[in-house]
């Protein structure tokens, strides 16, 4: 008796997976190509795969509401459709599933230990969410589980056995995939130029804070750079998309431009630094920089990398609102002529 | 300000040393805009929240001359010890938030906006980044 009913739970899942397959591999596709970026890592809160802890509050609501706020976006982060507006809905909501799939198994004591594929373990939810608090904890779930491996990959569960007995080996979907996301510390495209309200400094319960423009409703027309605010400031002034004021209460006082590159010579193989005279008189007085910042003779400013790193000479600005010195080529954009770099560095100069 | 590049090898080493101290304690994740300054040299202990001012918003409409050359402003987050007085008076952020070239200081949320708490820096700063999270960020974002 107690077999029948365990072999028609079985059958039943069975039959259950064959019709998800499908979507759930979508899910996971879909997951790994557009929302790992953030909720891989649960970058700014964003609910990690497989993680229970986070998913729990969220699903409190119920899973329509999840769905919900993955297709309009939340005020806590999570853009609408993470960003891609021409995904299907159908595909989101596979996408959740997927990530939500993870949660459930995880929850159950026993499993986390094994290597569960994740094509198994998406389907599962549905049938066990509802579960987990009334199974204790291994018995009844290792036949669920089994069943649940056996249609999608039937290697699956070969595998188990073989790896059943390592208690520390990760689990694909969450651990390897969290330390292994691509391009793990850079700021991902949905998470630039946030609105005030989202940018993480800002209170969002203050009116203040809403009236407030975004900065991406600026920047849109704007020509883009791949650094700091991703604004090509000079180019902006240049092609005039912007026309800041010179003077505070004139609208049409002119700058006073100075057109002269100094050229700065380096050690080492990087190419020597054109400073151009031009494109900062555009935007400062003389006095913003000289004398405190740069005495106004050439020869006379020792710099280096490393304190324009900490914010000294170039640093005071180019790093804090100019562009950051990631951008090496701006500044050392002049090639060498090798054999004066030659003469230059053995007669002992080249600063 | 004094420039002592005399020891280029000390800053290299406290360089590497930050940069080394970054790296091990994970980049933080804000999502600030590069540049957006927050004020919180009097807001705190007022009872206010940090003011926080969007450099690029500014840079829109303005050449950092205006405010850096003609008001007085130094390029030191921290370093101008402005309060209402002074902008009331017609100082420093009042020079232009008087009702005539923009909106005066009767809005106050507009620019205590900042999350509670919030210490003086420069938002997303190479500097901020070289300091381990955690760190007072205050003496990042201000130092020169």
């Amino acid at each position: 008796m107690r077999t029948t009913i365990a072999s028609r739970v079985g059958l039943a899942v069975i039959a259950l997976l064959a019709g998800f397959a499908a979507s759930a591999q979508e899910g996971k596709q879909i997951y790994e190509q557009k929302c790992a970026m953030c909720h891989a890592t649960g970058l700014a809160g964003a609910p990690r795969p497989g993680n229970a802890a986070d998913w729990a509050p969220r699903l409190k609501a119920g899973k329509a509401v999840v769905y919900r706020n993955a297709v309009q976006g939340t005020p806590r982060g999570m853009p609408p459709k993470g960003g891609n507006a021409d995904l299907a809905e159908s595909s989101l909501r596979a996408a959740v599933d997927y990530m939500i799939g993870g949660a459930t198994v995880v929850t159950k004591p026993a499993v986390p230990k094994l290597p569960e594929p994740p094509i198994a373990r998406a389907p599962v939810p549905e049938a066990a969410a509802q579960k987990p608090p009334a199974q204790p904890p291994v018995a009844p779930a290792a036949p669920v589980v089994a069943a649940a491996a056996a249609a999608p990959v039937a290697v699956a569960s070969a595998t188990r056995v073989a790896t059943a007995s390592a208690a520390n080996a990760p689990e694909p979907g969450s651990g390897a995939a969290e330390s292994n996301a691509f391009n793990r510390l850079l700021k991902p495209i949905g998470r630039r130029n946030l609105p005030p309200a989202e940018d993480g400094i800002h209170d969002s319960s203050v009116d203040g804070t809403l009236q407030l423009q975004p900065p991406l409703s600026a920047f849109s027309s704007m020509p883009r750079s791949n650094a700091g605010n991703r604004v090509d400031w000079v180019k902006a002034l240049a092609e005039k998309k912007i026309a800041p004021r010179w003077e505070r209460d004139k609208a049409d006082a002119a700058a006073t431009v100075m057109d002269l590159n100094i050229v700065r010579e380096v050690k080492g193989s990087m190419p020597d630094v054109v400073y151009p005279h031009k494109q900062h008189t555009e935007w400062l007085d003389c006095s913003n920089c000289h004398p405190a910042i740069f005495a106004p003779q050439k020869g006379a400013n020792q710099m280096s990398m490393a304190a324009i790193l900490l914010g000294q000479g170039c640093g005071t600005c180019h790093g804090r609102v100019a562009f950051p010195v990631s951008e090496c080529r701006l500044c050392h954009s002049k090639k060498k002529d090798a054999a004066a770099s030659t003469a230059a560095s053995s007669a002992g100069q080249g600063k | 300000m004094q420039r002592t590049f005399a020891r280029p090898g000390k800053w290299i080493a406290l360089a590497i040393t930050l940069l080394a101290a970054a790296l091990a304690a994970g980049v933080q994740d804000a999502g600030a805009e590069y540049g957006d300054v927050v004020m919180n040299t009097y807001s705190t202990p007022a009872g206010m929240r940090p003011v926080v001012f969007p450099h690029w918003f500014h840079r829109v409409r303005f050449r950092c001359k205006v405010c850096h050359g003609d008001l007085g402003f130094k390029f030191q987050a921290g370093g101008n010890q402005i309060n209402m007085l002074k902008i009331i008076d017609g100082q420093f952020c009042g020079a232009c938030h008087d009702g005539g070239v923009a909106w005066s200081v009767e809005n106050c949320n507009l620019c205590h906006s900042g999350a509670p708490g919030t210490p003086t820096q420069v938002h997303e700063s190479t500097i901020q980044k070289l300091v381990a999270p955690g760190q007072p960020q205050a003496a990042a974002g201000a130092k020169k």
